[in-house]
């Protein structure tokens, strides 16, 4: 039986710390529609969002290190603006790399 | 107290003799259509025609709208949701029906509290251990987590994935709490003797509870970090948890902070489809 992962994956384990190894995806702000409300920064499960002063206005972004994020969308769902987003999912090289996955889209009514 | 049993025909008595090599045989009862059965006894189930891209109905939408909650109000959720709630976990499909779960349920803040740190520090023992990503690059404790944790992502490629070891750190850090201060926790207690993969009768009956949660207005979080609690005796002992039963998970729940209702993209997976001798690849 062939495996999908080569031999030479199944044995490379991503560095943590490592960005390029461990591809966590920054999610995306719609600075005209965040009104620096908070609550994504309150819920986000990985905590790599934080709020910043835009021309006196308060907004959110994602910090430096942001790694963590899983892509759940939490900021999405609790966006009253729908300001905030997540357009891909996280990546790792090696053993852990991502198989079968296609776009991202909102439910489909089939 | 007297049992009667119905026989109907007498092959329902006699197993059929098989010759060797014959090929699989039917039973009686397997060759009845049960289709003329139904109609002959005047009890035929209703088809209901849902027409293609018909609205969410209310399974659907708590589906959709299910977060994972990790922010609660103070008010704690009444009993008697609770026990609603549990209720749909007990009619969970299992495995021969072997319903191989326990509840436990904890909504006595001083004990949540004291769960949260034995899982906190559980969580400073591996972060130390382990997570050389914590530690400066080039440092001698650096190098020497990095190589125990390369070695032991071999062994436990599950457990030392990315994402739960930077969940790990954040919780050894305090950036991230075990139980999310919610006001109740449900721990969800295995028995190993379970049939099969009782592990998966487990996950089936939280879904049922939390998709009941959720369509009842109630935010929860499934909560894997709680199987840490299976490395204390004393643990075990005061939840009831000794063997044959194991803690395999649990899940909060609590009102939500803020509304966290709006839909949300994820990425598709592919689907390979089987049909008119064909496959095709679906996303």
């Amino acid at each position: 039986m062939t495996s999908v992962i080569t031999r030479a994956e199944r044995w490379n384990f991503p560095d943590w710390g490592d960005p390029a190894e461990c591809q966590f995806h920054r999610v995306s702000v719609d600075l005209e529609l965040c009104d620096g409300c908070k609550l994504c920064t309150i819920i986000c499960p990985a905590n790599v969002l934080e709020l910043y002063e835009v021309q006196e206005k308060k907004k959110v972004r994602v910090k430096d290190d942001h790694r963590g994020c899983v892509s759940c969308n939490n900021c999405h769902a609790i966006c009253a603006n729908g300001a905030i987003a997540a357009s891909r999912h996280y990546d790792f090289i090696g053993y852990y790399r991502q198989l079968g996955r296609g776009e991202f889209s909102m439910p489909r009514r089939f | 107290m007297e049992i009667t049993v119905q026989v109907r025909s007498r092959s329902d008595l006699t197993a059929p003799t098989t010759p060797v090599g014959a090929g699989p045989t039917t039973s009686a009862r397997d060759r009845e259509d049960p289709e003329r059965i139904e109609e002959e006894a005047g009890r035929t189930s209703a088809i209901s025609e849902i027409a293609e891209g018909a609205p969410w109905n209310a399974v659907e939408e708590a589906m959709l709208r299910r977060r994972s909650i990790r922010k609660y109000k103070r008010k704690q959720v009444p009993a008697h949701l609770i026990r609603r709630i549990l209720e749909m976990g007990r009619y969970a499909p299992s495995q021969g029906n072997c319903q191989p779960w326990k509840f436990v349920v904890v909504r006595d803040a001083a004990m949540i509290q004291e769960m949260e740190e034995f899982c906190v520090a559980a969580c400073r023992k591996l972060s130390t251990a382990l997570d050389y990503a914590a530690y400066r690059k080039g440092t001698r404790a650096y190098f020497v987590a990095r190589a125990k944790a390369k070695l032991f992502s071999r062994l436990q490629p599950n457990m030392l994935h990315p994402v739960p070891v930077s969940a790990v750190t954040a919780i050894a850090q305090g950036r991230f709490a075990v139980f999310h201060r919610a006001p109740t926790v449900i721990l969800l207690l295995m028995d190993t003797r379970g049939i099969g993969t009782p592990e998966i009768d487990i996950g089936i009956c939280g879904t049922n509870i939390v998709l009941a949660a959720q369509s009842l207005g109630l935010g929860t979080c499934w909560i894997g970090f709680s199987s840490f609690l299976n490395r204390s005796p004393e643990w075990r002992a005061r939840l009831g948890a000794e063997k044959p039963y194991k803690i395999v998970e649990a899940i909060t729940v609590g009102y939500p902070i803020g509304d966290p209702s709006r839909l949300i993209a994820r990425e598709t997976h592919e689907i390979a489809w089987f049909e008119d001798g064909r496959k095709e690849i679906l996303y």
